[in-house]
């Protein structure tokens, strides 16, 4: 079993704006494991996004707590020791952004170098060309370009080499391929699963994506309105999904083969429009557009159930199956407490 | 089946200070009246180019047109006056395109953008109807869209509606109107998933409601699986492959759809495969024969002198590669 | 390790040589700011070269001649000579460097402070840093640069010192709301934020990622300011606030000339002349530049 390197307690985050209050994530919990891959897949304001900016420390927590290697770390950027910063590291997700189109490659990989000395002057130009290798760009040709004259998938592999500079723990990827053709994308996913291997990574991988998660994670979390729905392992998680959104989200994949549209869950199919999060609607926050609806999910918000081995669920279609057992086990006190994830593997 | 569009040997180029850039190279595509045509292509293959040509929405000082015909209804749209194109958009041709709020006014709410549409359209057919009937109209054809309380909607501005909205919005406009042929510039790709799904799929009837005729530019190659029946693949400004949508998925024949078929991550989970090694062509420089043979593992001498024609595989099946020259 | 050192400076410069090749072939497409260049770099070489290219350098300085004084252009004197005897086209070029010296001079002094309080205030938005510095900036800018210069020259000795430190007090809050501008949206940019949450300094953000994404703008500015910033030191030294006659400022010769309109038109004509072409280059220049910096697209 392999520790827990991250663990998110009841995390919330609201953003307070003239139209109400922006319930970006609202009480998540969850862990994950050294060494994993971790996929959080959701739609436009789902919060996997604002989750993984609470986690680098972008904006602090409005409640809750994230716990980093046992230590608190729930407070933003500016307070973080340097040693965090070091050691948890983001890619994001547009490659024409992310690299300072006034800076050299070179310049662009010494921050980090320089920022947490990790290297002398003598041999700061070979680590800059390690680096460079390490993601497979011919160092000597691309040290000194600008990020104009190299492709976006070269972009990100730069700026891939930059999160890796600092011989992180963790990475947080935000879409680190959606910005790019799928004939460059297989590169650049492989190259990070490579060096996940090799270096010992933990990857927080936030897409859309839902095939590409099938292929690169080890556990899939999905997000809908700043609550999670389902978290389970991958393959539990195409063979048996249980959320109605992680159903319709399946159903909606665009796929190219035959055998792919077989394993589509076909009763449920995409419908409605997703709410604002400024206006979640009460109870279930799916229910307005879920196929399952009961009387009950317009009321009560269902809290996460276990249903399987490291399989996590949260609708009141399941509730009844667990909450009995749990209840018993622990003494009238209400199951509400977040399933512990750290035993779970994938 | 009347042929409804046919492009022919398109040679499109825009002048920059550095030089000529030389994007489509011998653009072949025909489209025929009820037909749904998929085109597919990654970043800078010239699709949109291709699009504007045929809507003739190039901006002239830079692009040249420097070579080839597109006929509409056997007219070459690029030989017609300015009134003759006008016509052309405002009767046959409409298109929607892949970001809806640049293409929708943001000072003019729905209703008003909606209304002036039907007007102009159903103006062109001899009727005149009255304001309410218009306004009437609009409501319709949001709904046919599966737009929610289209009522409402009609005196929203762009701005507060969501992007599938928006998008639903810009379905309602381009089929209110008389045309016969739609052209889809990656109608869904800004969208959310499920949000995506629902509008191919409401496309798709209406399309057939209609009877109207469709090209469905995209670089998704998912997108086009359910929704078209003849598909076209795109290469650095030509057509590589061509075949009914089936087959081509099935067994693809150009060495670059079958790495494009092949990169895309799969439900199966059998893992990613490495993409495609290298880059599209400098369009200042392209390669004198066959542009992919700089990446491709069956090149052949051949192919760097001379520039791949269609061939003819089997009925129907045409792939632009010496591979197949029989 | 020093071989690699010298490559390492070796293939940085060559790729700066690279980019500066690319800027000037932009450039050069525009033959109308070539021109301008062109001229501009007459008027500096001249200005420069004054006592040795001029036909009598001895003009611009305490000098008369009744003789020959309020004479027509002629082939020994290019542009006539004024109601003392003086040529006028000598004291001409000489007028030049007042005019350059003003418009460097201020830049000089304006554009710093006013580039680094807009770069702090951009990197500080939303702070009571950037309230301060651009209310600061607000009040500045509210009033009319002329009236403000005509104020402070007046308060000091009217000299060409004063007049431009008096421009230049009036010249830095362009560059400050300039900069503020852009540096407040890089402010939120991905490789800024990337900075941050690697742990950069403040001092590093803001002068190594922001500032070099501020600069083209900022250039183009200069180069189109000094234009007005010469027509202005100009007009200070027509009021009488600026160069001081004897001395040969444009402004100067423009107001003297001018007693002796319209019938011995040379002695204005030509000094105002040389203004508008001074000002034409800088300008035809700065378009140019707007080329170089602007981001193509195809």
């Amino acid at each position: 079993m392999s520790d827990t390197i991250l663990a998110v307690d009841n995390l919330k985050k609201y953003f307070p704006t003239k139209r109400g209050t922006v319930k970006a994530v609202d009480n998540i919990s969850f862990s994950v494991a050294t060494g994993e891959t971790i996929g959080l897949v959701g739609e436009s304001g789902s919060g996997k996004t604002t989750t993984a900016q609470c986690v680098i420390g972008i904006y602090p927590p409005t409640d809750g707590e994230i716990l980093f290697k046992g230590q608190t770390i729930s407070e933003a950027f500016s307070k973080r020791s340097k040693a965090l910063k070091r050691d948890i590291r983001i890619v994001f997700q547009d490659p024409g952004s992310s690299l300072n189109p006034k800076r050299s490659i070179k310049q662009i990989l010494s921050v980090p170098l320089n920022v947490h000395r990790m290297t002398t002057n003598k041999d700061h130009l070979v680590m800059i060309k390690n680096l460079l290798d390490m993601v497979e760009l011919p160092a000597d040709e691309y040290m000194y370009k600008y990020p104009q004259a190299i492709g976006g998938g070269e972009k990100q592999m730069v700026a891939i080499a930059r999160a890796l500079a600092t011989n992180p723990s963790m990475v947080l990827l935000d879409e680190p391929t959606s910005a790019l053709d799928v004939s460059v994308q297989g590169k650049i996913i492989n190259l990070l699963m490579r060096l996940g291997k090799e270096l010992d990574l933990t990857y927080l991988f936030i897409t859309h994506d839902l095939s590409l998660m099938r292929n690169v994670a080890s556990r899939v979390a999905i997000m809908y309105l700043g609550k999670l729905c389902e978290i389970a392992p991958t393959v539990e998680f195409f063979q048996n999904p249980t959320h109605p959104y992680t159903k319709m989200l399946l159903s909606s994949i665009p796929v190219v083969s035959v055998e792919e549209k077989a394993l589509k869950p076909t009763k449920i199919t995409s419908r409605g429009e997703i709410p604002s999060p400024v206006n979640v609607p009460p109870g279930c926050s799916f229910h307005s557009r879920c196929p399952e609806k009961m009387d009950i999910c317009t009321q009560i918000d269902p809290t996460m159930v276990e249903i399987g081995e490291g399989h996590v669920t949260r609708c009141h279609l399941y509730q009844g199956t667990k909450v009995a057992a749990s209840i018993e086990q622990e003494e009238g006190v209400h199951a509400q407490d977040p399933v512990d994830q750290s035993n779970s593997n994938s | 089946m009347a042929l409804l569009l046919d492009v022919k040997d398109l040679h499109v180029g825009f002048k920059i200070f550095e030089g000529y850039l030389s994007v489509l190279n011998g653009v072949e595509l025909t489209l025929g009246e009820g037909e749904r045509v998929g085109l597919v292509g990654e970043t800078g293959c010239g699709k949109t180019t291709t699009v504007k040509s045929i809507l003739r929405v190039l901006p002239m000082p830079p692009a040249r047109i420097a070579g080839g015909e597109i006929f509409y209804r056997n007219k070459d749209i690029l030989k017609m006056k300015r009134r003759e194109i006008q016509t052309l958009r405002r009767a046959e041709l409409t298109a929607i395109f892949q970001d809806p709020l640049m293409s929708l006014n943001p000072v003019f709410t729905v209703g008003t953008q909606l209304r002036d549409i039907v007007k102009d359209s159903l103006g062109t057919s001899g009727k005149k109807l009255t304001k309410k009937q218009i306004t009437t109209r609009c409501i319709e054809a949001l709904k046919e869209t599966g737009m929610p309380d289209p009522e409402r909607i009609m005196s929203n501005y762009p701005i507060q509606l969501s992007g599938g909205m928006r998008q639903r919005v810009c379905i309602a406009e381009a089929l209110s109107t008389t045309a016969q042929l739609l052209l889809a510039d990656e109608p869904t790709t800004n969208l959310d998933v499920t949000i995506q799904d629902q509008i191919l799929r409401k496309l798709d009837e209406l399309v057939d409601e209609k009877n109207v005729s469709v090209l469905i530019i995209t670089h998704s190659l998912g997108v086009v699986m359910d929704l078209t029946q003849r598909l076209y693949i795109m290469y650095a400004g030509t057509m590589v492959e061509e075949g009914k949508t089936e087959e081509l998925f099935a067994r693809p024949l150009h060495p670059y759809s079958q790495g494009l078929m092949k990169s895309v991550p799969k439900l199966t989970g059998e893992g990613i495969s490495d993409g495609i090694p290298g880059r599209i062509p400098n369009y200042l420089d392209p390669p004198a024969g066959c542009r992919f043979e700089p990446r491709c593992k069956h090149a052949m001498p051949i192919c760097q002198t001379e520039k791949p024609p269609l061939f003819n595989v089997e009925n129907g099946r045409h792939v632009a590669c010496f591979l197949y020259r029989s | 390790m020093r071989e690699q050192l010298k490559a390492d400076l070796l293939a940085t410069l060559k790729q700066k040589r690279r980019g500066f090749a690319k800027g000037w072939y932009k450039f050069s497409r525009n033959p109308i700011s070539v021109l301008g260049l062109v001229v501009l770099i007459l008027i500096v070489l001249a200005a420069i070269l004054a006592p040795y290219i001029t036909p009598y350098p001895g003009h611009a300085k305490p000098y008369t001649n009744f003789k020959n004084a309020g004479s027509p252009p002629s082939a020994t004197h290019f542009f006539g000579t004024d109601r003392v005897g003086r040529d006028i086209f000598s004291r001409v070029i000489f007028g030049y460097r007042f005019s350059l010296m003003i418009g460097v001079v201020v830049l000089s002094l304006g554009v710093a402070p006013g580039v680094i309080l807009g770069l702090i205030a951009g990197y500080y938005q939303g702070t009571w840093i950037e309230t301060v510095i651009m209310r600061i900036t607000d009040i500045f800018l509210a009033v009319p640069p002329l009236v403000l210069a005509l104020a402070i020259t007046a308060m000091l000795t009217p000299n060409l010192t004063n007049q431009m430190m008096a421009i230049a007090l009036v010249w830095w809050p362009w560059y400050s709301r300039l900069v503020f501008a852009l540096a407040s949206s890089l402010r939120n940019e991905y490789f800024v934020r990337e900075a941050e949450l690697t742990g950069a300094s403040k001092l590093h953000i803001m002068f190594k990622e922001i500032l070099p994404n501020c600069l083209a703008p900022v250039m183009t500015k200069i180069t189109l300011d000094m234009g007005i910033v010469i027509l202005l030191g100009a007009t200070l030294s027509f009021i009488g606030l600026g160069v001081q006659p004897p001395k040969p400022g444009l402004g100067t010769m423009v107001a003297e000339g001018a007693k002796r309109l319209p019938g011995e038109w040379w002695g204005t004509i030509f000094p105002a002349l040389a203004i508008v072409v001074v000002i034409l280059a800088f300008n035809l220049v700065g378009d140019g530049l707007r080329d170089v910096f602007a981001v193509e697209e195809v």
